[in-house]
């Protein structure tokens, strides 16, 4: 499938349970290449699950991510009705409706038949024969890009920093550059100084993770997920595991990367950046998108109950 | 005057040990148990790490459930004997059996060693699963692979947690080897035997040999405490 368009990230029909746990109940998005888009919703409405599925770090049920339209995840059956088509299960309900309704158009049953077999998950990969196989095998082949490479193009920020502890800074932040870019040691180290800088943590490079602040955590986390030039950053409550008078620093160093034209995608509580950064604000709840709009529209004029709820409380 | 009777055993000791030259044949001792030792823990480590990421990575795969059941397999069969077992069995059963001539150095570094490896996968294990997930996410996140992560990011981390613990292994290693003689191998223990059974005289070669195994243990507890404080220097 070739999309159209050319969205930097584009989510299709995403579901996510954990056992009987529907953590993320049909999520289609796009992102377009320097937008700064944010998410919000209350606490286990999925947000973070969202996040974590745009770089694989949670596998998805359903569903697919593509990154500048290559495939991410593997190939979901049930978002391609050519594959539904080839499958066992299609063709048997199709000759059984056949005989049925010998009046009806082919068209028309199969319209019907494939929104059956996606609405009562039919689908038994092993038992769809060989030409389903084959063409969802191929449809991967043809699309997909190798998960590491595209994690390489996607920087992730997290609540708990996560930078590594038995590394100094400087080695956290120069050890995908040089082993995955290939980058060498001065090369990469000159990089982030000039990076660390930016932050305002030039002194801090000789450090280790355990010696520095949260705030100062966090913007060291930050320049590591720069260092590999991503195409995109996603940003996982970047500020929730701050002391409040850290909070702002790391803030403006988001701001800073906004304004020199970064696509973001964040996750977070702070509405006062989501307002004043953000080019689009997203309300999940329940699984589900249930807003989204610009930042202006979205808190003057929310439409979504929920939303509504919601904003009066956190506002 | 009479000599004290300890003064009469000490001299009978200092024959046999120096003018009849059986000071060799504890220096190999001596060599021998800190080979066998060394070996065995370094083959330990290794091959342990390898069982302990097997049993800890995540997957559903069946060459790597396959792969699973056989280290609980192995771990349990070195934890489940005693390691003179283990050492007869592989010196009178299996070595021959498969055809293998190894002198019984050789056989006592591969048993220890793979004893070692059972005991050295659960201590890693644990100290796998202590370093928080986070690490290994943000590892993956930005692009590196499974192994890469866990060798340049989780290995280390856990190895630095696991230090005490292994500087524990690392003596029992040195006490175990004074069974080594079960399989005609000259440890230290076997050493001072001789020297006792040469002359009826027990009493203070077995004085001399404890010292020496309690001051091999004393250098060994100095050098991981060292170890420990150069590792320590990420945690201020």
């Amino acid at each position: 499938m070739i999309t159209e368009g050319s969205a930097l990230i584009k989510v299709d029909g995403l579901y996510k349970y954990f056992g009987e746990n529907r953590v993320l109940r049909g999520i289609s998005a796009e992102i377009d290449k320097g937008e700064v888009v944010v998410i919000i919703g209350p606490s286990g409405s999925g947000k973070s699950t969202f996040l974590r599925c745009l770089n694989l770090l949670e596998e998805p049920t359903y569903g697919e991510v593509w990154l500048e339209d290559k495939l991410v995840t593997p190939v979901d059956p049930y978002l391609h009705p050519d594959v539904i088509e080839l499958s066992k299960t299609y063709q048997s309900l199709f000759s059984a409706a056949k005989a049925e309704n010998p009046g009806k158009s082919d068209e028309a049953l199969k319209d019907e038949l494939i929104a059956k077999i996606k609405d009562e998950d039919l689908l038994n990969e092993k038992h769809e024969g060989r030409a389903y196989k084959a063409l969802v095998k191929k449809i991967y082949a043809e699309n997909y890009i190798n998960i590491n490479l595209a994690r390489q193009k996607i920087g992730m920020v997290f609540q708990q920093f996560n930078l590594f502890n038995n590394l100094k800074i400087i080695d956290n932040i120069t050890l995908a550059p040089i082993k995955l870019r290939g980058m060498s040691k001065a090369e990469a180290e000159e990089k982030a100084k000039t990076l660390l800088e930016r932050v305002g943590l030039a002194d801090k490079a000789d450090s280790y993770p355990s010696q520095l602040s949260g705030g100062q955590k966090q913007r060291a986390a930050i320049v590591r997920a720069l260092a590999m030039d991503p195409d995109v950053m996603l940003f996982d409550e970047p500020t929730s595991a701050l002391d409040p008078e850290m909070v702002g620093e790391v803030l403006e160093v988001m701001k800073e990367l906004a304004e020199s034209g970064m696509t973001m995608v964040c996750v977070t509580h702070e509405m006062g950046f989501a307002r004043e950064v953000g080019t689009r604000v997203i309300f999940i709840d329940e699984g589900v998108i249930q807003e989204e709009s610009a930042p202006d529209e979205f808190f003057t004029n929310p439409k979504n109950p929920r939303l509504r709820d919601f904003l009066s409380k956190v506002l | 005057m009479s000599q004290s009777l300890w003064e009469i055993k000490w001299n009978k000791f200092w024959v046999s040990f120096i003018e009849h030259g059986s000071y060799q044949k504890v220096l190999e001792g001596l060599q021998n148990t800190v080979i066998i030792a060394v070996a065995g823990l370094l083959t330990g480590i290794v091959l342990g790490t390898l069982i302990a990421i097997i049993k800890v990575v995540p997957g559903k795969n069946p060459v790597l459930t396959f792969l699973k059941k056989l280290c609980n397999l192995y771990v349990n069969y070195f934890r489940g004997t005693p390691m003179v077992v283990q050492l007869l069995l592989g010196y009178y059963v299996l070595f021959p059996l498969l055809g293998i001539r190894m002198s019984s150095l050789m056989v006592c570094v591969v048993i220890f060693g793979m004893n070692s490896a059972a005991y050295v996968s659960e201590i890693m294990r644990g100290g796998l699963l202590s370093v928080s997930s986070g690490q290994m996410e943000a590892g993956r996140a930005l692009g590196l692979s499974y192994p890469s992560a866990m060798m340049r990011i989780v290995v280390p981390q856990a190895v630095k947690n696991i230090l005490p613990t292994l500087g524990n292994e690392f003596i029992t290693l040195i006490k175990e080897t004074s069974i080594v003689s079960f399989v005609a191998a000259t440890d230290l223990c076997q050493a001072f035997r001789d020297i006792g059974a040469s002359n009826y005289e027990f009493m203070v070669p077995y004085l001399v040999m404890a010292i020496i195994y309690i001051v091999l243990v004393l250098i060994i507890t100095y050098m991981v405490k060292i170890l420990e404080r150069r590792l320590r220097r990420s945690d201020h």
